[in-house]
């Protein structure tokens, strides 16, 4: 399961969705999960770089899981995700500063057909605050950009995950030139 | 002066005298406090190779510029001597409340010379010391001795091992925090000295509010958003490692034999919150709250290095046996790692499985000196070379190794190896980035980029310690956050390489006291087990000349020459005097 963790954590670095310790991608196995490990590079993930935690009981092993291992504890206990990636994307984070709202309306045609809309949540980092607020959050939508933070999303597999990840930056960075050019033009 | 009292209190035991006289800013603001201003004292007024038992041996206890605040984890202090164990510099470390209520007592330390006559305690009050006779202490261990004296305030005290010379005995404060490891309760013991008793009510005045408070704040939401703070440590003390150790192949097993343990799930983090009930009984100012009881009992739930020696490289699996084990030797005054290793060292010897009550019986026979404890009571290294085995003794420069076999973790394994105070892992917890990935992962495996990195972060522990504030912060907390604040208190301004400066000179002034005592690159090494054996992972030993590279690229990375002795340029570029 590291392989596919590790395949997606590259395309996550090369995309620009991420870089340096940053991120976290985990992919849910009966009540097990299996998550990136603290303070590991997602292009530079290998079998000992993941972690193994009971989904319903925390241990030790948690000390050394990423410090969002709870956000995604608490998805996969409230949805059907069976993956889930966490990016710090840029133009995703921007708009969570600027957006005046707790919902972000994509303005490009794919977007708009795919997210719909974006919520962006509230919460510090590895708090159960946030846990909550993902979990409620991605129960109607596939992913959400928490708020100075990242975009979070999930999917069945990896790979959709991924895919709603790069959506959400692509959203974001269209709807921030966009912007631009309209405030240009006026 | 703000955040130091500027003053520090002389005892002198034989002649029954007490002073107490002025530290300047400037001198506090080179040495910070804690383990830096004792390796100072300690550094100029002991003379090389006087016998640590002797009453020419000082002992000082320091607090610092943070101890006392309501900075997170600032409860602690530290207490520096010449230890009967290595013959080395050493300073031990405490947490609980007597650091905060020494300063509050108007004093950023004391020295304590000499020895007195008979047996004596001392008692601090504001502006106020005086030697008291100890007579009707003597004798008793510490649970009854700090019980006695509590009426009159904060307790630091030695049990009868201290009293009785055992080599790695401690001083205990506020019952069950230890200055550990290095024997400095034996060095108390042997000044005749049985206890410290203080309190205090003056405040620690800080230069800025506002600036402090922010500071405040970023520590704490730092130390929240680490899980290894806010959820391992909070949630399972620091047993936490058991499991995590094992399944790395790291748990020392059978004297360092095996690192493995086919029963680290009995004696784990989870199997004694599961067990008993738990009272979190936090150090002063610490949100994290390791420290931990059985509730209604007193009975205090062991950290991590103590089940890993009486637990696996003891080979007992029964929790109740080490929790009984480390309450023994809370009482006595002995160091946990240090006895559990020597009994390892012990039961290596001589073929035989240790049972959990001979276990029991030879952590009393080492408190009371007694039988076959009366040679364990001079710790694995000495017991060791007696039986003409010294290879069984799992230590550096006479001090046993902790909870981590450096086979799998070859940051520490040069942390212990260029360690001041022997087989540490306190000196640079590479367990951090080795093992939490705090701050950032590095593979554990290799010596590659460890070099640098070890001797950083012991500059950095070094600093940390004279704050003095607890390294469990430093899984979230770093140099940055640590300068800010201390800005704020004292009013003077430090940035993150000034700190590293300030560890870099006392690192230095440790080192030069140990080439004094004899010690030399020689020393600086690992037991040959790790060299030859591989602990039940093929392949596992560590490299002989990849270990010696990189302990020549760590002197480099020092400024050292390449037999380990720090160059005139690097002691004058950190204002020491040789």
């Amino acid at each position: 399961m590291w392989r596919e963790i590790s395949k997606f954590g590259k395309k996550m670095v090369q995309c620009g969705l991420t870089h340096s310790h940053f991120g976290n991608i985990s992919v849910r196995v009966g009540n097990r999960l299996i998550i990136t490990r603290s303070g590991s590079m997602l292009d530079e993930i290998d079998e000992n770089m993941v972690v193994e935690l009971d989904l319903d009981k925390p241990s030790s092993f948690d000390t050394i899981a990423s410090s969002e291992a709870i956000v995604h504890r608490h998805i996969y206990k409230e949805t059907s995700a069976l993956a889930i990636i966490h990016a710090h994307s840029p133009f995703a984070i921007v708009q969570s500063m600027v957006s005046s709202t707790n919902l972000l309306i994509p303005t490009d045609c794919e977007s708009k057909y795919f997210l719909h809309e974006i919520p962006i949540i509230t919460g510090g980092v590895g708090s159960k605050e946030l846990a909550k607020n993902a979990a409620h959050a991605l129960k109607d939508h596939k992913g959400a950009i928490i708020k100075e933070h990242g975009p979070i999303a999930m999917g069945k597999i990896v790979e959709e995950a991924f895919v709603t990840i790069c959506s959400i930056e692509h959203a974001c960075q269209v709807k921030y030139f966009t912007d631009i050019l309209l405030q240009r033009k006026r | 002066m703000f955040g130091w009292n500027g003053k520090i209190a002389n005892v002198y035991l034989t002649e029954k005298k007490t002073e107490i006289v002025p530290l300047s800013e400037k001198f506090l603001s080179k040495y910070l406090g804690g383990r830096g201003l004792g390796v100072k004292f300690v550094y100029d007024l002991v003379k090389p190779g006087i016998d640590p038992l002797s009453w020419e041996n000082i002992l000082v206890f320091a607090t610092g510029p943070l101890t006392g605040t309501t900075c997170p984890t600032s409860g602690r202090y530290a207490a520096v001597s010449k230890s009967p164990l290595t013959g080395s510099i050493f300073d031990s470390n405490s947490g609980g409340s007597f650091g905060p209520e020494l300063k509050f007592a108007g004093i950023d330390g004391l020295a304590i010379y000499g020895k007195a006559e008979q047996p004596v305690y001392i008692e601090i009050g504001n502006g106020k010391i005086s030697i008291k006779d100890a007579k009707h202490l003597w004798g008793k261990n510490t649970r009854e001795v700090t019980r006695e004296l509590s009426k009159l305030g904060r307790v630091a005290c030695i049990g009868k091992a201290g009293e009785k010379g055992v080599r790695f005995a401690n001083i205990m404060n506020d019952y069950t925090h230890t200055c550990g490891r290095g024997g400095l309760g034996a060095v108390m013991g042997s000044k005749n000295l049985k206890a410290i008793v203080v309190k205090g009510d003056r405040k620690v005045s800080i230069s800025d509010r506002e600036r402090y408070k922010k500071y405040f704040q970023d520590i704490t939401r730092l130390l929240v958003a680490s899980p290894v703070s806010s959820k391992g440590l909070s949630e399972y003390g620091t047993a936490v490692l058991v499991n995590l150790t094992n399944y790395m192949r790291i748990l020392p097993t059978g004297n360092f034999r095996f690192s493995r343990f086919d029963f680290a799930e009995e004696i784990s983090g989870e199997k004694i919150n599961s067990v008993f009930p738990i009272k979190k009984t936090p150090c002063y100012a610490c949100p994290i709250a390791c420290k931990r009881e059985v509730r209604n009992t007193e009975m205090e739930v062991p950290e991590y290095e103590t089940i890993s020696m009486f637990g696996s490289s003891c080979r007992i699996s029964n929790i109740q046996t080490i929790m009984k084990a480390n309450r023994l030797c809370n009482e006595y005054g002995i160091d946990t790692i240090t006895a559990g290793s020597t009994i390892a060292c012990h039961s290596e010897l001589n073929g035989e499985e240790l049972t959990d009550k001979k276990l029991l019986e030879l952590v009393e026979l080492i408190g009371e000196k007694e039988g076959i404890g009366e040679e364990l009571s001079q710790g694995s290294m000495r017991f060791a070379r007696a039986n003409k085995r010294p290879d069984k003794s799992m230590q550096v420069k006479g001090l046993e190794l902790p909870g981590y076999d450096p086979r799998g973790v070859l940051g520490l394994a040069l942390g212990y190896a260029t360690s001041n105070r022997g087989g540490c892992h306190l000196r640079a917890y590479m367990i951090g980035p080795e093992i939490f990935g705090k701050p950032k992962l590095v593979n554990r495996l290799t010596f590659s980029g460890k070099s640098g990195l070890v001797q950083v972060i012991q500059n950095l522990f070094s600093a940390v310690d004279s704050l003095v504030v607890c390294k469990f912060a430093l899984f979230s907390v770093g140099e940055e956050e640590w300068a800010n604040i201390l800005s704020a208190v004292t009013g003077i301004e430090f940035v993150s390489e000034s700190l590293l400066e300030i560890g870099e000179r006392i690192w230095n002034t440790e080192r030069l006291f140990n080439l004094k005592e004899k010690f030399s690159n020689k020393d600086d090494t690992l037991p040959e087990r790790f060299f030859r054996e591989d602990g039940g992972v093929a392949g596992r030993n560590i490299k002989k000349e990849e270990f010696l590279e990189s302990l020549l690229e760590y002197y480099r990375f020092r400024g050292w020459n390449r037999k380990g002795v720090p160059t005139k340029e690097k002691l004058a570029r950190l204002n020491i005097l040789n």
